[in-house]
């Protein structure tokens, strides 16, 4: 029992992070090259060439920095993202922790997440990183909001906050299609979430890197592997809510949930390369003056979907 | 795990939030004893739940309602510190020396 | 309930961790660290909750927990003068007493706890307490929901008003001048010129 309850799912959540990490740094990479960028070396092998690079290099100390909270902090990233790809089903059985609230679970990552990212940008002693550290807190507090009402959403038909039954409600017909406003909000919250892209402000070019401005070493490389990790998780959580999970023809669950996650990622990936950063004063108007009434509209969409 | 130690605990939490709550001189760290006095509340009320209620709704009902009432509090209270801040500049109990007699 | 060693085991690991973190909230230099503590403490209370089969209640203390200590951990850095803990520092008053007070306050709860004899109706395990505790807040208690909602709104609505620059008469920097840098002193900000310039000589105009 202990083999099957707690040893098989951390080590299925051990291999799809790795994986995953690997699979997103490769995928950025030939995005990047697609759309021009100079490509050093092949594809496949940068990344572990970087991350060999990373680990020989000296981790940066900056003046009576937070130590023990500055080294933890990419750590509990990953945790965290280990956390939120658990709940994710892999078929009607294949699932690493099948809470009854999973629901809730995903949004406690998110809220822990504010905390980790502004830990890390707060505990460096560095002016850039707790900038970057308060952008994120600013904004997270809105992300969370839209991602718990278009959650909800997404609950309502399962009736339930698990999210296998999440999946099996999609049956008939998947969310994306039955509450069409619930995938783009998610698809932003993921973007805010994870900091990539257009709502890159935790990390952004314009502090020189931000949260991750002042870290050089093995602790860079443990917060590349854990944004890279958060991304795959999220991916998998949106999977899981919109696109049917399991679901499909021929070929085995797992799989499917796997193609869905990969398309998802390519979405994301595709997104970060093409919008411009956004500022976050216009961030603010927009999450809370537009994005946040547009899932109440989901919020009652799927009510009314629901009660007919 | 039983009531006996479930109440334990809350009581040694509720004891270092009276002393927190009773000894610091910052407005948030006040705060801060208050919350872990509420955190106490709300695992008794769990363990009372779980031993002595048969799993009764209301208990869980009554630990929701503590966890909104902690969040109307910690934002009346920060509200309350911003206001204080603004009028007198103090941050400290020690400076709000009005209703002294 | 039975419980099996392992489950009691984490409940005593967990237990020392939340007791443990409480107490250093009060007693670490570094005031960031302190809400922190602070948000470990409600983690551990969280998954002891999860263990006593309320895994809603666990969840949302997670959830919850995390931004309020967030903010909490802002508001510290706002208005407290050590936020990193670079310099050590004890700002306690009339310290024997509340140690006197939580002693006190502890032995009495803790009492009550080994020598009340409460009822023994353990939850049973075919209850499923999300469900029952959506039912309870949608059905009998719905009037305890709803006005708890409108108590949330109003303190939104009340922690605008507090800590708003606009006054009744417009905004802060229009009408009114700004607190003292010292209580009492002159009016932080520019002083007021006198146009000495315009009272005498020069141009009249009709």
């Amino acid at each position: 029992m202990l083999l099957s309850e707690l040893i098989l799912p951390v080590l299925m959540v051990m291999f799809m992070l790795t994986v995953g990490a690997y699979v997103v740094a490769v995928l950025d990479r030939l995005i990047a090259g697609a759309f021009g960028a100079p490509q050093a070396g092949r594809v496949w092998l940068a990344p572990m060439a970087r991350g060999a690079w990373l680990m020989t290099q000296h981790a940066n100390a900056t003046e009576a920095p937070d130590w023990q909270a500055w080294r933890l902090a990419p750590a509990l990233y990953l945790a965290l993202a280990a956390i939120g790809l658990a709940v994710v089903p892999w078929s009607e059985s294949l699932v690493a922790t099948d809470l009854v609230t999973s629901v809730v679970l995903w949004g406690s990552v998110e809220a822990l997440a504010t905390v980790v990212i502004f830990l890390h940008g707060w505990s460096a002693n560095a002016l850039l990183a707790l900038i970057g550290g308060y952008r994120y807190v600013a904004l997270g507090l809105s992300y969370i909001l839209i991602s718990m009402f278009v959650l909800i959403g997404v609950a309502l038909p399962a009736e339930s906050l698990q999210f296998t039954q999440v999946v099996a409600s999609q049956e008939a017909l998947w969310n994306v299609i039955r509450q069409p406003l619930g995938l783009p909000l998610f698809l932003i919250v993921g973007l805010g979430m994870t900091f990539w892209g257009p709502l890159n402000l935790a990390d952004s070019k314009d502090l020189a890197g931000g949260t991750a401005s002042e870290i050089s070493g093995p602790p860079r490389l443990v917060w590349d592997v854990a944004r890279a990790a958060m991304l795959v998780a999220f991916s998998g959580v949106a999977a899981s809510a919109f696109l049917g999970g399991w679901m499909g023809p021929w070929l085995p669950g797992p799989l499917w949930v796997a193609i869905k996650m990969l398309a998802v990622l390519l979405v994301l990936l595709l997104l970060g390369r093409v919008l411009p950063r956004i500022a976050p004063e216009r961030c603010v108007t927009l999450m809370w003056v537009v994005l946040l009434p547009l899932s109440f509209i989901d919020l009652v969409w799927a009510g009314i979907g629901a009660l007919l | 795990m039983t009531l006996t130690t479930l109440l334990l605990l809350a009581a040694a939490l509720i004891g270092i939030g009276i002393y927190g709550a009773l000894s610091q001189q910052s407005f948030v760290m006040l705060m801060m004893g208050l919350e872990l006095i509420l955190n106490g509340v709300m695992l008794a009320a769990v363990a009372f739940w779980a031993f002595s209620g048969a799993g009764a709704p209301e208990g869980q009902l009554l630990t929701i309602i503590v966890m909104a009432v902690m969040a109307i509090e910690m934002a009346m209270g920060f509200a309350l510190v911003v206001a204080v801040f603004r009028g007198k500049q103090a941050d400290m109990t020690e400076s709000l020396t009005g209703l002294k007699h | 309930m039975n419980h099996g060693i392992g489950i009691d085991i984490t409940f005593l690991s967990l237990a020392t961790l939340a007791v443990v973190t409480g107490w250093r909230v009060f007693r670490t230099d570094s005031m960031v660290r302190a809400s922190f503590f602070l948000l470990v403490s409600f983690i551990a209370v969280g998954v002891i909750m999860i263990l006593l089969a309320a895994e809603y209640l666990g969840v949302a203390m997670f959830f919850m927990m995390a931004v309020e200590m967030t903010v909490m951990a802002l508001f510290m850095v706002m208005f407290m003068m050590n936020p990193a803990g670079l310099n050590p520092m004890n700002m306690v008053h009339q310290e024997r007493i509340s140690i006197g007070a939580g002693i006190v306050g502890f032995l009495v709860l803790g009492a009550m706890a080994l020598l009340a004899a409460f009822p023994d109706q353990p939850v049973s395990a075919d209850l499923e307490p999300v469900r029952s505790l959506g039912n309870e807040m949608l059905g009998d208690s719905m009037l305890i929901f709803e006005s708890a909602g409108i108590v949330l709104l109003t303190t939104m609505i009340g922690v605008v008003v507090l800590s708003s620059h606009r006054g009744r008469y417009g905004a802060a920097a229009v009408g009114s001048l700004p607190p003292g840098l010292e209580p009492g002193g002159d009016p932080a900000g520019k002083p007021e010129e006198k146009d000495e310039d315009e009272e005498g000589g020069g141009h009249h105009h009709h």
